[in-house]
């Protein structure tokens, strides 16, 4: 099995899992990773304590699956990983760890790319913001629509 | 009947109640005016199509039976990570 996706409901070592990819990607010419870390402010710029993702016990993780398996079918690549949080997640947390590996950078680049686009507005958490000013739930913004729609809709949504 | 609701309707009604609909309930629409009946603050959410029905992981539509269904859920729009 070359691809693995993970939910994680606590903190999780970023630099544990590049090294861990990195030494099980051994002779890929090329491995791209992303984190994303959970901003202290909101889109509006009210101040945000944490994030809430509710997530589903079942489908939520299948709809990472999912959006690895159209990575694996769409690009050449070898080994991916997606890591995310669940649950409560501290602003300037890693919120999720994206890494693919491929013989050359392109495919690596934009299978990173393409899973991202793809969380960010198909996986299947709810996100709510969370602050000293209340709680407010979230959903994609027109700008995570207009970077999802860059691939198309070949794979549908999960 | 067990009902799991999530994201923003989960906070507001539970993430898991029991709901006892009536017996001639036959369908998801059916239990969504149930739902709402027992919650008429929420007949909007409950009745509209932005609210998708689930059954054993999988979304149904409102003609899905429930004959025999334990547990359905309630997904609001998902958000994304």
């Amino acid at each position: 099995m070359n691809s693995e996706s993970s939910l994680a409901d606590h903190a999780f070592d970023v630099i544990g899992e590049q090294a861990a990819f990195l030494t099980a990607s051994a002779g890929a010419g090329a491995i791209a990773t992303f984190t994303g870390i959970a901003r202290a402010t909101a889109l509006d710029g009210v101040a945000v304590d944490a994030l809430h993702l509710d997530n589903h016990p079942r489908m939520t993780l299948a709809s990472l699956e999912a959006i690895a398996a159209a990575a694996r079918t769409r690009f050449e690549i070898g080994r991916l990983r997606i890591v995310h949080r669940c649950g409560r997640v501290a602003a300037g947390e890693a919120i999720v760890f994206v890494a693919a590996a491929a013989a050359h950078r392109r495919a690596a680049l934009e299978a990173v790319d393409y899973m991202m686009d793809r969380l960010k507005t198909d996986a299947v958490f709810w996100k709510r913001e969370d602050g000293a000013g209340g709680s407010n739930w979230i959903e994609p913004t027109a700008a995570d629509r207009e970077a999802r729609a860059r691939w198309g809709a070949d794979h549908g949504r999960n | 009947m067990q009902i799991g609701f999530f994201g923003s309707i989960g906070d507001r009604l539970g993430r898991d109640i029991v709901h006892r609909p009536p017996p001639q309930t036959a369908t998801v629409a059916d239990l969504r005016r149930s739902l709402a009946a027992a919650f008429p603050q929420e007949e909007a959410v409950l009745t509209g199509s932005r609210l998708k029905a689930v059954i054993g992981d999988s979304v149904v539509g409102d003609d899905a039976s429930v004959a025999g269904i334990d547990r359905v859920e309630f997904f609001p729009p998902v958000s994304g990570g």
